[in-house]
């Protein structure tokens, strides 16, 4: 709560109790929250093989054992909730999702809220690391500018730029060069509804997820050969389709142009809510291709109780990717 | 680390790092290179010249004053400043030059060198390990520098027991380094390859006396080149693991397995004794507890130390994988010198069947050894095969030479541990 002797962080004007702007100065008075998952594992536990608390770099000095990362971990930040799962067949998760948000006076009712999801792309080595690089990134940069500015989608254009900087700059020069898919979402609430700015480089997914009777729809158009080829007029169940499928067209990271996007990668809508706002991986989506499909998760449902839902759900199908949900629910009671 | 960068030493890993479950068993082959600046402050350096004055160097008579040259010329390579001795060594060994100590190298001191060994005459016997003994208790004086001899010999060691020798080769190891050299065809190349192995030296025959004076100046040259004193090769490895070997692969094959010392903290020492601006190529071999797929975990962490400083390392890394195409690959390094480490052994052994009479076994290993060395690009080892053995153009197959010269059989043996190179991956 603003105290009354509460001032700007900017320029130190005094400000009014519940102002989200300074009066003098234009400066965001909210403050930024931030969560980023997968989180690394900790380096005071001890090792989990032998025991031993020592370590150089990430390796056990005594058993030699890289520190195990956990096959999943969670998270929630306000209402939005993380959730991020090696799966199965893959030997590490190189997938990562980030959330924040500027919150004014009422907590509950955060200014704006940003999320992204990132898929490190399994060819080049370190992919994780693009990853994580690019969703903090683009997380810090949209609640940067919306903070400065307000405008959605210069806000989402300057995070896929700090996100495309930060894949790039991941890598550690013996390596090839990392790279990684960017999906976000910039939210800004309003009373029952909220202006939902999405943005997407690559196949990771955003659905908007309304309570029924209105139909789920699928936010992103993947930048990928076969969505190119159904854009040219091919069926869906092609042969040639299905080949394409996770051959991406754009991304960002290694070997990317500076800047792949163009107009249509970034699209504002407005959820007249109630429902859910979905980010995934294709580790998800794979299994359930349908945006119908992944509403009867969430429909009705607690967010962190859809989102394991829905992550055990594709471990049961075979898990061959790693698993990546975030959930925002709209509008209604929380 | 800075201090790396300053002392200019480079530790790379070349290895396959996926494993197939239930497998533990790591090669990689280590890459110490070492850049050090032509400027600098420049080392302390020790230099002994050990001259055999056996009675049997004067026959001929022409041998002796190769030698004598020979010394000169490696006096004239003396960087001024450099500690030195000459010894004169027979069934015992006594000072030449300075007549005791050691005397610092200057034009002045090194004129009057080349004025003693010129008045010297044969007179004894031979016993290499009082001429190491000599040595050792001369250069002990100047703890920390670069400490090198040169030992010259025509003969077998006779005036005392291969104990005598190995205890006193045993004693010096760590004091100096050895470069060995024998002279013409009456000397024993596995007796000279103790000492130089040990002594972490080079062995080599000199068959014509007259192209030992070359031989020499450049063995100094080379030496002059050194201005590390010391490198240490440090092994971590993880509980439950096993060395199977550690080799120095190139330039030549040496196996520093048994020259561990522990170092505690499942660490082991290796001396890589002192070097110039060159690269080493090391393979090490360990058998690590396999672990589950998807998991990862050091098998050895290789760190390169001078004195107590870590100024290079290098990570050995094993990764579980049910994919076969990933485990079932070989480093085409490790394969390499995997390949090179058994050439330098089929040519030993074949050698030493050849001299045991027993010619099937011999043909079988030089005919293996010519494979090795054509298949690898050891052209050096491959021609001087062809002094020893024919090869059947037709079939391939070998036949031991009637007629071997001598020379050719000795610089075989002396020259297998040489190694061919082969390019870093990238």
């Amino acid at each position: 709560m603003t105290s009354p002797e509460a001032t700007c962080p900017h320029c130190a004007t005094a400000v009014a109790p519940g102002d989200r702007f300074c009066e003098d100065c234009g400066g965001s008075l909210s403050e930024l929250r931030k969560v980023a998952i997968p989180r690394p594992p900790s380096t005071e536990a001890p090792c989990t093989d032998c025991g031993n608390e020592a370590r150089f770099d990430e390796y056990c000095t005594v058993c030699g054992h890289r520190r195990e990362q956990p096959d999943r971990d969670e998270a929630s930040l306000g209402a939005v909730v993380l959730i991020t799962d090696r799966g199965i067949e893959h030997a590490g998760n190189e997938d990562a999702a980030a959330a924040g948000m500027l919150v004014g006076g009422d907590a509950a009712r955060p200014d704006a809220i940003a999320i992204v999801v990132c898929d490190g792309v399994s060819s080049s080595e370190e992919a994780h690391k693009a990853a994580v690089a690019a969703s903090n990134a683009g997380v810090d940069a949209m609640l940067a500018a919306i903070a400065a500015t307000k405008k959605s989608r210069a806000a989402m254009l300057a995070g896929l730029d700090a996100a495309a900087k930060a894949a790039v700059a991941a890598g550690t020069g013996s390596a090839a060069a990392p790279s990684c898919t960017y999906t976000a979402v910039i939210v800004l609430p309003a009373a029952g509804s909220a202006q939902i700015t999405v943005g997407n480089v690559g196949d990771s997914r955003a659905y908007w997820l309304p309570e029924p009777p209105a139909a789920a729809q699928q936010l992103t158009v993947d930048d990928s050969l076969s969505q190119e080829l159904i854009t040219a007029g091919a069926s869906p169940d092609s042969e040639a389709v299905r080949r394409g499928a996770h051959t991406l067209t754009r991304w960002l990271g290694a070997d990317s142009d500076p800047e792949p996007w163009s107009d249509s990668s970034v699209q504002t809508i407005t959820a007249d809510g109630p429902g859910t706002l979905l980010l995934c991986s294709d580790g998800l989506w794979n299994y359930l291709p349908d945006a119908a499909d992944i509403a009867r998760f969430c429909n009705g449902v607690e967010p962190s109780a859809a989102a394991r839902a829905l992550t055990e759900y594709a471990l049961d199908a075979g898990g061959q990717d790693n698993i990546t949900v975030a959930i925002l629910p709209i509008g209604g009671t929380p | 680390m800075s201090s790396a960068e300053h002392q200019g030493i480079s530790v790379d890993v070349d290895h396959n790092p996926y494993l197939a479950e239930g497998s533990g068993t790591v090669d990689a082959i280590v890459s110490v290179t070492a850049d050090v600046p032509a400027t600098g402050a420049e080392p302390e350096r020790v230099e002994a010249i050990i001259i055999d004055c056996s009675t049997s160097m004067q026959a001929p008579i022409e041998k002796f004053e190769a030698a004598k040259r020979a010394t000169a010329a490696a006096i004239m390579e003396l960087v001024d400043g450099t500690y030195f001795t000459i010894v004169d060594g027979t069934e015992k060994a006594a000072s030449v030059y300075p007549k005791e100590g050691l005397a610092r190298a200057s034009t002045e001191t090194k004129a009057a060198a080349m004025r003693a060994v010129d008045g010297l005459r044969p007179h004894g016997g031979t016993a290499m390990g009082t001429w190491l003994a000599h040595v050792r208790g001369i250069v002990g004086q100047r703890k920390g520098a670069i400490v090198h001899a040169i030992l010259l010999t025509d003969g077998k060691d006779e005036h005392e027991t291969p104990e005598e020798l190995g205890q006193e080769i045993g004693l010096s190891e760590g004091e100096f380094t050895c470069d060995c050299r024998g002279v013409g065809t009456a000397w024993e190349v596995d007796e000279l390859r103790a000492i130089s192995t040990a002594l972490l030296g080079t062995v080599d025959i000199v068959a014509d006396p007259e192209d030992l004076a070359d031989d020499f100046a450049s063995m100094m040259k080379v030496s002059m080149g050194k201005s590390i004193p010391d490198l240490t090769l440090r092994l971590w490895t993880p509980a439950g693991a096993t060395i199977e070997f550690v080799k120095q692969v190139a330039p030549t094959v040496e196996d520093l397995t048994h020259r561990r010392v522990e170092a505690g903290n499942q660490c082991g020492e290796y001396p890589l004794g002192s070097w110039g601006s060159e690269d080493r190529d090391y393979h090490i071999q360990v058998e690590v507890e396999p672990a589950a797929i998807g998991r990862e975990k050091l098998a050895a962490r290789v760190s390169v130390v001078a004195g107590d400083e870590v100024v290079g390392e290098g990570l050995v890394k094993a990764m579980w994988t049910a994919d076969t195409g990933l485990s079932a690959q070989i480093s085409r390094r490790v394969a390499h010198y995997t390949g090179q480490a058994e050439l330098a052994q089929a040519v030993q052994e074949g050698l030493s069947a050849r001299k045991a009479g027993d010619v099937r076994t011999a043909t079988a290993k030089l005919q293996r050894a010519m494979e090795l060395a054509v298949e690898s690009g050891n052209d050096g080892t491959a021609k001087l095969l062809g002094r020893v053995v024919e090869v059947d153009e037709r079939t391939g197959t070998i036949q031991l030479r009637r007629e071997v010269a001598e020379a050719d059989e000795m610089a075989l043996d002396a020259r297998s541990t040489r190694t061919a190179r082969v390019r870093k991956e990238t």
